[in-house]
């Protein structure tokens, strides 16, 4: 991330003091790790500041990699793109499939069921 | 037999990924191409199992699952011959299921993730709906990934409390290491204005508090000088429990 952008979240983070999550349900979340057991009030906090830092990461990220449409809007492949290539987002590659078509993937069946054959 | 019950575990994710899918809607999801095709491809015959283990059907037996790996949820395999709505109103959500499968289906709320969302974006962009669910699947896997980091360590250091360095510690494990700054801050300015408000009045009523914050979590420390971003200095009158007035500023280092 540039430096102005930093700066930005910097000021972002110091200014707010309210967090617009609800932090039962983070925790909620946090729990359904397996063997988690307790967690501090200030883990808490920072997880949903993170979890809010994250989405806007994310959010602007994905608008700026799906700019150069004319149509202005975030779409899932935008998503599903910054995903791929920026590596902070690796791991939610799975959950972020790209969208195939069913006629490319029934061809793409195809080319498998020949390699089968030859081999 | 390993070999089929690992392609078991493979179907049941697969199958929770198409779950949710189908949940979301008519437009829904192709999962990966690669995924789709190992799937096929296995064609594994099975049953739904119910939480008993008692699922009645041979295949459960003979592929030798002990009956607490399926306690607690309810997977809904399928052949590739069922109608796929069927099944897909048998399976139970499975919230008891979290022993080998991360609980995906607690997610913040659409409509606070959206704001976000919006605010991160220049005015005058748009936002599609099935981006908005996906970010919000992303950010219970997002929570879920950091949260796991964080634990791991704690058991490496026999500690049972995941504490906030913990928190920060996962962070810049795994990539994220330009928030812990300006969570810093954050946890920082929170912790002074919760201070102020308990000086104050003796009812911590700050927006957002989980219900079991105590007054014996913020004793001990008592800050008294804040840190800005540029680093200049800024004058704090900070209220103890006693009242006593304390002008000046003094910087804190973080470690």
């Amino acid at each position: 991330m540039s430096e102005k952008n930093m700066e930005e979240k910097v000021e972002q983070a110091a200014s707010s003091k309210t967090i617009s999550l609800p932090i039962s349900r983070v925790r909620l979340i946090m729990k359904s790790s397996p063997d988690v057991s307790c967690i501090n009030q200030d883990a808490l906090f920072l997880t949903t500041k993170a979890t809010e830092l994250f989405v806007q990461h994310l959010a602007l990220a994905s608008y700026k990699n799906g700019s150069g449409r004319e149509t202005n809007t975030l779409s899932y492949s935008d998503l599903a793109n910054t995903a791929e290539e920026t590596e902070t987002f690796q791991f939610l590659t799975d959950i972020l499939p790209r969208k195939i078509l069913a006629g490319d993937y029934l061809k793409s069946l195809e080319e498998m069921g020949k390699d089968d054959d030859n081999l | 037999m390993w070999e089929m019950f690992k392609d078991l575990m493979f179907e049941a994710n697969l199958r929770e990924n198409m779950e949710a899918t189908h949940r979301r809607g008519p437009e829904g999801r192709f999962p990966t191409l690669k995924k789709l095709q190992a799937y096929l491809q296995n064609k594994i015959l099975v049953s739904s199992i119910t939480m008993d283990g008692d699922s009645g059907t041979t295949d459960a037996t003979q592929l030798g699952i002990a009956g607490e790996f399926m306690t607690g949820g309810t997977y809904v395999l399928q052949t590739q011959d069922d109608d796929g709505d069927e099944s897909f109103n048998d399976h139970d959500d499975g919230n008891g299921g979290k022993d080998h499968f991360r609980e995906q289906d607690i997610y913040l709320p659409i409509a606070n993730v959206a704001r976000i969302m919006k605010n991160a974006i220049p005015q005058t962009g748009k936002i599609a709906k099935d981006a908005k669910e996906c970010v919000q699947e992303c950010v219970s896997e997002f929570i879920s990934f950091i949260t796991s980091e964080a634990s791991e360590r704690c058991h490496q250091e026999k500690r049972k409390t995941i504490n906030g360095e913990d928190i920060l510690f996962a962070m810049s494990t795994l990539g994220f290491d330009m928030y812990v700054e300006p969570l810093k801050l954050y946890l920082q300015k929170f912790r002074e204005a919760m201070k102020g408000e308990k000086g104050i009045t003796s009812v911590t009523g700050a927006e957002g508090l989980g219900e079991e914050l105590t007054e014996d979590s913020f004793t001990g420390q008592l800050p008294a000088g804040l840190i800005t971003a540029d680093g200049q200095q800024q004058n704090v009158m900070v209220y103890t429990t006693s009242y006593q007035q304390i002008p000046g500023v003094q910087q804190i280092q973080f470690t």
